[in-house]
């Protein structure tokens, strides 16, 4: 599950204290949820609460039964390790690795043994069609293709909530309606995705859109609506 | 895909700038391994002189060290006296001896003479000994050389050699080569050297001891019998020998800290810099679930690498570089002054990792602190 209650974050930037998101509650049904809204709306930060990269300076976040809001650096890290996946717009992967140990990772994170680490990475590339493409380095990847594997590496330990910030914002719009069909196909069963984005058409294919402004929660459309 | 693979995977990417650090620690590493080389051959040296030292117990007169030429100063009384003694102490025979030390540091024009007593032979001195030309026994007139000296100084049987103005004597032996200090001695009769010194006194009384005598006892015993002599047991003049290397050990390494230190500081430069460079993927790792933990040991591994893995080029460059100077002080003295023991390895491997250690703590702890925000750019 993932739910925030009346989360708020405040940053100090120099003496002046700034509001990036304030009172935002919502409990995440399975399936797709899009959040849109302008740049400085509080998308990024809002992600950055939910994920437990930071604090809120306010309110509750509860992801795969954790309290986030609670726990230290390395705790929140272990709950996102079993319960969350990532994409992000651009630098996903590590560069140093191979496509096929990349989406290894998080298994060797999570002490899978080196053997059966290879057989599910193997098998997570070929679902999103890059097996042949297993021993390529990042930087002999196209854009979409590094997205594809940042998508296998965040499903590798099947966790209940994907994130994914602009995932398609560096891709042409092939390679990105690819990647958006492959995080939807995710969103099924008790899953969630969080689809943060500013690109409204993207958003539409979400079963939900939460419209931010200005850190608030300002509207939630249902996909019949949007 | 383990953490070496990470950790080799991150230091390859970087090739020239491991491969620059690398052959620092090396170069600092064989630096030490070098300079602590000798203490480590004179060592086994000393070690194996001593073993092969005829007489248990040197007398010589108090103040001199063990290891430094003596001066004629025990008058004949003390002979006598010790001799008296002998019986009762279990000692078997005493060798009075001069020695003379001519020339300077350059082996092929210095001269050690030992001047022994009619009856007595340089196999008294070292029982291994052992001609190769001529005979054995200097006396009444004669010289008796060392293999490494016959060689540097062309001491061939029949050649004269000129002791002083006024004395001269033909060498009538040539010793076998024994890889010890004897190969640069000069064995001449006492009396021909005490006229050289123009004294009736001895340098000093070397004991061959009854073989159930308790060494260290006789030592102390003669030093309370006979008043102004030092009898040092070959055990003594070991922990004597040990002492100064041990100082001398501290000095070389006190040198050879500074190339350690610039190293180390190498090493550091090098790992921080990729933290820096790597701060957006340390970010990832913690994003999908990395603990600070795996981040610090990734980052200390790769310190530790390097260090590890220029201490051990260091250690083969040091056995190697050893093995170029021993050739050298074989050629010129017939000892091997140089020797990376077991010991010194895995001391040079133990400053390796501690170099690593030191020099990887604070990148790690800085790359396991980075908030996972900041990391990603996502403020």
């Amino acid at each position: 599950m993932l739910r925030a209650a009346n989360l708020s974050k405040r940053y100090r930037q120099g003496t002046a204290l700034v509001t990036a998101l304030e009172g935002f509650s919502y409990d995440f049904p399975p399936g797709a949820t899009a959040v849109v809204g302008p740049s400085g709306s509080g998308k990024t930060t809002l992600l950055n609460l939910l994920a437990g990269f930071d604090l809120p300076s306010e309110g509750e976040v509860e992801l795969g039964g954790a309290r986030l809001d609670r726990l230290g650096e390395d705790e929140r890290a272990g709950v996102r390790l079993n319960h969350a996946g990532f994409v992000f717009q651009s630098w996903n992967l590590l560069p140093t690795l191979t496509a096929l140990e990349n989406v290894a990772f998080p298994l060797l994170l999570a002490g899978v043994s080196p053997q059966e680490r290879r057989a599910r990475a193997l098998g997570l590339l070929e679902q999103v069609g890059l097996a042949a493409r297993a021993d390529h380095r990042p930087n002999q990847l196209s854009g979409g293709e590094q997205q594809r594997v940042a998508i296998a590496r965040a499903l590798a330990l099947e966790p209940a909530v994907l994130f994914a910030d602009e995932p398609t914002g560096n891709l042409d719009s092939a390679s990105g309606h690819r990647v958006l069909d492959l995080l939807l196909e995710h969103a099924v069963g008790e899953r969630r995705l969080v689809l943060v984005t500013h690109d409204l058409e993207i958003a539409a294919r979400a079963e939900r859109v939460l419209h931010l402004r200005d850190g608030r929660l300002i509207k939630v459309e249902e996909a019949a609506a949007v | 895909m383990e953490l070496l693979l990470l950790v080799w995977r991150n230091l390859t990417a970087r090739l020239t700038r491991s491969l620059f650090t690398w052959l620092g620690i090396a170069v600092a590493t064989a630096s030490m391994v070098l300079f602590l080389s000798f203490g480590e051959g004179l060592r086994q040296a000393l070690t194996a002189e001593m073993g092969n030292f005829g007489p248990q117990i040197r007398v010589v007169a108090e103040g001199t060290d063990a290891f430094s030429p003596p001066l004629p100063e025990l008058p004949p009384e003390m002979l006598d006296q010790i001799k008296a003694l002998a019986p009762d102490l279990g000692i078997l025979k005493v060798i009075p001896a001069v020695v003379m030390f001519r020339g300077g540091f350059d082996p092929a024009t210095s001269f050690l003479f030992y001047g022994l007593p009619e009856g007595s032979d340089p196999r008294d001195f070292y029982p291994p000994a052992q001609v190769a030309a001529g005979r054995l026994d200097p006396w009444p007139d004669g010289a008796v050389v060392g293999a490494k000296k016959a060689e540097l100084s062309r001491l061939d049987v029949g050649r004269p050699l000129r002791l002083s103005r006024d004395v001269t004597v033909k060498v009538v032996g040539v010793l076998e080569p024994a890889s010890s200090m004897v190969d640069n001695f000069i064995f001449v009769p006492l009396k021909t050297l005490q006229r050289v010194l123009g004294t009736e006194n001895y340098g000093v009384f070397l004991l061959l001891l009854d073989p159930n005598a308790d060494v260290d006892e006789v030592a102390r015993k003669l030093e309370a019998a006979v008043p102004g002599i030092d009898a040092q047991s070959t055990t003594e003049a070991l922990k004597f020998a040990e002492r100064a290397l041990r100082i001398g050990d501290l000095i070389r390494f006190g040198i050879s800290l500074v190339a350690l230190i610039v190293g180390g500081l190498l090493v550091a430069n090098t790992v921080m810099m990729s933290v820096f460079e790597r701060t957006r993927e340390f970010g990832v790792m913690r994003a999908i679930g990395a603990r600070r933990r795996f981040i610090f040991g990734l980052v200390l591994s790769e310190a530790l690498f390097l260090s590890l893995a220029g201490g051990l080029a260091g250690v083969l460059a040091g056995v190697a570089g050893s093995a170029v100077i021993n050739l050298y002080t074989q050629q010129a003295v017939g000892l091997a002054l140089s020797a990376v023991t077991p010991r010194l390895a895995l001391f040079s491997m133990a400053i390796a990792l501690v170099l690593g250690l030191s020099a990887g703590l604070l990148p790690a702890r800085s790359a396991s602190r980075i908030p996972v925000t900041e990391a990603l750019g996502r403020i």
